[in-house]
């Protein structure tokens, strides 16, 4: 409930400044003007999306809204990870590659016409079945990567305890859980530690893969739906999972931590604390969309918030696919359309930034 | 038993072929010419598609694989670890010998080699001796009008998609073995060689166990299949032999039927353990997909196949094309493996064929 609130009052300000997008990208995209809608009028196409499972969920309620608009457009979605967006996207078997992660250098050198769109913002819960604890146990990263480390092995080690006084926690085995495939998650995930422990940034690092330290039990999980059901089945673990699955996770019994972030405060990731988070980055956000915005230095922001990417090659093979793609993205980052809260709180995340509305609507157009 | 049959090549006169004369009949044996050397034309063709086909693989794994290969080296072979590079893949890649990568890649597929084999020798392990019995009782035991359902069940579980023995393994079988079969096993192993590797930790039911598990029962319907149709070979005179000699029916079974078709049995085991060592969907889902070697039965794993299906989204993704370049060289290790056990097979069979040869034959 706390959240749903939270998230209107985000979302009233986003509508507030909503007319204000509309009107950026007609003097910001010179050369294809953008109809007073905010969106074009595509034509009879299909667009297929895959990747990202955290965008997913999202993906399918904008699929269900944009066809309100344009039936004309055949969507189909699927939630398949982050590294298959991105493959999809660049071999061109797919038209919009869903991805939590920005492209590597490499790949962009290997194919300069792919874009990283920034479609939505949002965030990473760390999620616990512990037995008989309802609280939000405080978390940092520095205790999660020894965690994940193996060096804390129990849930009462007194590194836990000790940020957690009045939550008893019970002296049972800690589980890691990590995604076995190519993920987003495990992107954000990895570069959180990585800026919390120095070691984690040294070894193993950060990646959408990356080689495990090992830990006791450690389990390989597919998908984020794979980490819930997998957390769910073994009491004692813990595991990263994207906020849209913050419902399903709840379901299935699991707790979710109050992260410390830069400035020592514990933080959940509610509308807020994820709207201040990224607040933090829209000066710095550049065109291109690249920018990680894990661990923060803004005040009462949730440490693990990132963009949503769409993976887009500029270069399509027809110019109605490309149509029908730009018409379904321009809607999808519309302040009062896709990026609504309408849209957006069913699945936690939060609106964008008008100045990164605008920059997505210019990467958007670029598609030919 | 008598040979019926003309000299080979020969086309068998018809009587009226015989009274056909002058240009009908030259015609006619002008057309079934034609149509004979078409016919060894198309023959030839095609048995030469599925040898262009395996040369043609196995060639471009080697060409992807090569820069691989080359920054690998033999090192590749006995490493354990699986490092894609981690953050320097978002750093500037670096050359090596003229072999692009990120900066601190480190490949090495020990414990994907030692995970493959493991989980296909305890799947041949507990499948070998459930097909020999289960094809003793469809051929000896069982009366015929309850043989031949049961013997078309295990057909039908050959032809289950492994996708779905992999779903009900870990849906049912891997938590249903965590919970019940596991604890008890675990808590009453001796703290002895071998045996050791039985202990706690049982984990969550997803590991080398359960993918063992899930493996046999992939194979079972192979093995019991072949060796079933292998024992309807044996003739009904020596077993009858041995029965009036005063042989029970198992002695029957390990003096006569067994020794008569050890050799096929050898093959049967051999195709089962080609499908247990390829064998890729269903150890992606149940074998915790973790790139180590166990530290005991029940602890996640993987092996080459399952990692190859599970990486290879997440390797397109490196511009460098080094992480591809590592999957095509851990495959052509897996059909070198495999290889390996085929002609290893062969070489069993024919030596077990000539000193095995039972009674008289």
């Amino acid at each position: 409930m706390k959240f749903h609130r939270a998230t209107r009052r985000v979302a009233a300000g986003a509508l507030a400044v909503g007319a204000l997008a509309l009107a950026i990208p007609a003097t910001a995209g010179a050369a294809t003007k953008l109809p007073k809608v905010g969106y074009e009028k595509p034509p009879t196409a299909s667009v297929s999306e895959t990747g990202s499972t955290l965008l997913y969920p999202l993906f399918n309620i904008w699929a269900g809204g944009y066809n309100t608009v344009y039936p004309q457009v055949t969507i189909t979605t699927a939630g398949t990870g982050s590294g298959t967006g991105i493959t999809d996207a660049s071999n061109g078997t797919v038209d919009i590659g869903a991805s939590d992660a920005y492209l590597a250098p490499s790949a962009v050198q290997a194919n300069p016409d792919l874009l990283n769109i920034p479609l939505a913002i949002s965030a990473q819960m760390i999620a616990y079945n512990i037995p008989g604890v309802t609280a939000h146990v405080k978390l940092t990263g520095k205790l999660i990567s020894e965690i994940y480390e193996g060096q804390i092995t129990t849930w009462n080690n007194s590194a836990i305890t000790a940020i957690n006084p009045g939550v008893t926690l019970p002296a049972i085995p800690i589980v890691a859980l990590h995604r076995s495939d190519s993920s987003g998650d495990t992107f954000l995930f990895t570069q959180f530690m990585s800026k919390t422990s120095s070691t984690w940034a040294a070894s193993p690092g950060y990646n959408t893969t990356i080689s495990w330290p090992s830990s006791p039990g450690a389990l390989g999980e597919a998908g984020n739906s794979g980490m819930v059901s997998g957390c769910k089945a073994t009491p004692g673990c813990i595991a990263y999972i994207g906020v849209s699955y913050l419902t399903s996770a709840l379901q299935a019994g699991l707790g979710y931590a109050e992260l410390q972030n830069q400035k020592g405060t514990y933080e959940l990731p509610t509308a807020t604390t994820i709207a201040a988070a990224a607040a933090g980055f829209v000066k710095t956000t550049p065109a291109n969309g690249t920018i990680s915005m894990i661990y923060g230095k803004a005040a009462g922001g949730y440490p693990i918030v990132n963009y949503e990417y769409g993976i887009v090659s500029t270069n399509q093979e027809s110019s109605a696919t490309a149509t029908a793609i730009r018409s379904l993205l321009e809607w999808a980052v519309n302040l009062k359309d896709g990026n609504s809260s309408q849209y957006l709180s069913q699945v936690n995340f939060v609106p964008l930034p008008t100045k990164v509305v605008a920059q997505s609507v210019t990467q958007i157009l670029k598609i030919k | 038993m008598t040979l019926v049959g003309g000299p080979a090549g020969q086309l068998p006169a018809t009587p009226q072929a015989a009274r056909r004369t002058g240009p009908v009949r030259r015609a006619a044996e002008a057309i079934r010419g034609h149509e004979e050397t078409g016919w060894r034309v198309a023959a030839r063709i095609a048995v030469l598609v599925p040898l262009a086909a395996l040369v043609f693989a196995i060639t471009v794994l080697a060409i992807k694989a090569y820069p691989a290969i080359k920054y690998n080296g033999f090192g590749f072979l006995t490493r354990r670890t699986w490092n894609a590079g981690g953050s320097s893949a978002y750093a500037q890649p670096v050359y090596t010998n003229g072999v692009e990568h990120p900066a601190s890649v480190s490949y090495g597929a020990w414990a994907l080699i030692v995970g493959t084999v493991q989980t296909s020798f305890i799947a041949v392990l507990l499948a070998l001796p459930i097909s020999i019995g289960a094809a003793f009782a469809l051929t000896e035991r069982l009366p015929r009008w309850i043989a031949r359902p049961l013997g078309f069940a295990v057909e039908l579980l050959a032809g289950i998609p492994s996708v779905i023995f992999g779903l009900w393994g870990i849906l049912t079988l891997g938590p249903f073995l965590a919970k019940h079969v596991y604890p008890i096993v675990a808590d009453h192993m001796p703290d002895v060689p071998v045996l050791r590797y039985f202990r706690q930790p049982v984990g969550s039911g997803e590991g080398l166990l359960t993918a063992g598990i899930v493996l046999a029962l992939m194979i079972v319907p192979i093995i019991t299949a072949t060796t079933r149709d292998l024992f309807l070979q044996v003739p009904p005179l020596p077993k009858e032999g041995a029965t009036a000699l005063g042989m029970t029916d198992s002695e029957v079974a390990r003096r006569v039927t067994l020794p008569w078709v050890r050799s096929g049995i050898i093959g049967a085991t051999v195709l089962g353990l080609g499908r247990a060592l390829g064998e890729t969907i269903a150890v992606a889902m149940i074998s915790g997909s973790i790139i180590t070697i166990a530290s005991n039965v029940y602890s996640p794993m993987t092996t080459i196949a399952a990692t190859i299906v599970s990486q290879l989204d997440g390797a397109e993704t490196d511009g460098t094309g080094f992480a591809v370049a590592t999957l095509a060289e851990v495959a052509l290790v897996l059909a070198v493996i495999s290889v390996v056990v085929n002609i290893t097979a062969r070489i069993i069979i024919t030596h077990t064929s000539r000193l095995g040869a039972p009674l008289g034959a």
